[in-house]
């Protein structure tokens, strides 16, 4: 049998006990909602409960015909539930049920609990000690509207929903209010933050024995490990990395041409000192780095300003030693084949070459 | 509202927040035979002020909760209308 009330006085237990009463019944739940004497700190001093009554009670009834529907061996249903103003550490609610065994009892109560927060149309109000205003409560679970009721009418625009849900892995939708969204993604960005730290860290130090690891992917320039000696603190052995993709890499490094230029307070081609000193040096020597370095020259080019080319071209390869060859395009280079040296091929007749040949001959016999 | 189709007389009956904001339990309002359930909630919220709380509401056509807001509520004379804010129950 169910029994569905709303009441106003206290709520009798062991009156409850009678109504659930049956010989071929094992097993009696009871669960009893009390009001709480705090909420945050405040302390509360009664709660004042009211009702939607008919809707209520036709709302409970439908719990009870859920749970029977659910549980077909449930015996007798008690739905109780105090309206009005109750006291602290009074019951509010009751349910209790029972059945020939256990597991219906326990299960069908702790159901109809949650149902009776989420759909029967109750209210209470905490009233709260000293000056705190009183506050209407609302139950997680509450029955809420479905939509955000927007001024647009999103109902008047159907959106047409693909019937594969393949939603790409990387898009998630999230439906949170402001503060959460701007907490979450405080800590994206934080995370962000500290996996791209970790990484950098990764970059500049990794161990030589995984160097058939690829690095192509790395933005360090350099790569280091720690190579643990006795009797030492440290022993740190770097090596560049070749990574053409690297921020640092080429277009962003920096002019050392017009560095050198500002470090010499020299202003190329203007300075020309002793013409005799250009002259005396044996320019050979400096054409051939300056071939080796792939290095167009020219001899009458100041003596100082070939030096810093040469310069120049030292500091670019050690900043991308040590494949810098594949990777530096250069002005046509000059190290052509030089000419072929031209040896005269002496052509000779056929009276030259039996002279020629007698010759031997004569001489032989001479010998 | 009234000028066009026929109208009906409605009761509505308000709940705790609802009930304060409304300033009274119940009243009666005159609707259209037909309306969407979103339009009826705007319509009751500015009619009785119930602007702060109007996220939160859930009406009750005849004591069923109204669920799909798209719906189109059919009134008939002397229906009841619930405003439901938030329950607390239990």
């Amino acid at each position: 049998m169910d029994h569905v009330k709303l009441v106003n006085d206290p709520i009798d237990i062991a009156h409850i006990h009678q109504l659930l009463a049956d010989e071929g019944c094992g097993a009696s739940s009871v669960f009893v909602g009390t009001t709480r004497d705090n909420f945050q700190g405040k302390k509360v001093v009664s709660l004042a409960y009211e009702a939607y009554d008919s809707m209520a009670l036709k709302e409970m009834n439908k719990i009870c015909s859920d749970l029977r529907s659910k549980w077909p061996d449930l015996k007798h249903i008690v739905i109780y539930h105090r309206l009005g103003t109750v006291p602290v550490c009074e019951a509010s609610v009751v349910i209790a049920a029972s059945s020939p065994h256990r597991s219906e009892a326990l299960e069908s109560v702790s159901f109809a609990i949650d149902q009776l927060k989420t759909r029967v149309p109750i209210w209470k109000k905490e009233i709260y000690e000293g000056d705190y205003d009183s506050e209407w409560k609302e139950n997680k679970e509450s029955i809420r509207p479905k939509k955000s009721q927007s001024a647009f009418n999103y109902a008047a625009c159907p959106c047409k929903v693909e019937e594969s849900h393949d939603v790409p892995r990387t898009l998630v939708q999230i439906r949170v209010n402001d503060a959460e969204l701007t907490k979450r993604l405080e800590c994206f960005v934080n995370r962000k933050r500290d996996e791209i730290n970790s990484q950098n860290v990764i970059d500049f130090k990794s161990s030589f024995v995984n160097s058939d690891k690829d690095f192509s992917d790395s933005c360090a320039r350099t790569q280091s490990t720690i190579i643990k000696q006795e009797q030492s603190n440290s022993h740190l052995k770097v090596r560049r990395v070749n990574n053409r993709c690297g921020p640092q890499q080429m277009e962003m490094r920096p002019n050392y041409e017009l560095e050198l230029n500002k470090l010499m307070g020299s202003r190329d081609g203007q300075t020309d000192p002793s013409k005799e000193m250009r002259k005396s040096l044996p320019n050979s020597r400096l054409q051939a780095i300056e071939s080796y370095m792939c290095l167009t020259t020219d001899n009458e080019e100041n003596i100082f300003s070939r030096i810093k080319k040469v310069e120049n071209r030292l500091l670019q390869l050690e900043s991308i030693s040590p494949e810098y060859r594949h990777f530096t395009k250069l002005e046509p280079s000059s190290m052509e084949p030089p000419p072929p040296k031209k040896i005269r091929k002496k052509s000779y007749s056929a009276q030259e070459l039996s002279a020629f040949i007698q010759k031997i001959k004569d001489g032989s016999e001479f010998t | 509202m009234n000028a066009d189709g026929p109208v009906v007389n409605v009761h509505v009956l308000f709940f705790a927040k609802s009930r304060e904001l409304a300033n009274t339990p119940r009243s009666k309002v005159d609707l259209p035979t037909e309306i969407t359930a979103s339009d009826l909630l705007e319509l009751l919220v500015s009619k009785f002020g119930l602007t702060p709380i109007r996220d939160n509401l859930i009406l009750a056509h005849n004591e069923s909760y109204i669920d799909n807001l798209s719906e189109r509520i059919l009134f008939k004379e002397g229906d009841e209308l619930a405003i439901i804010p938030p329950l607390s129950g239990g």
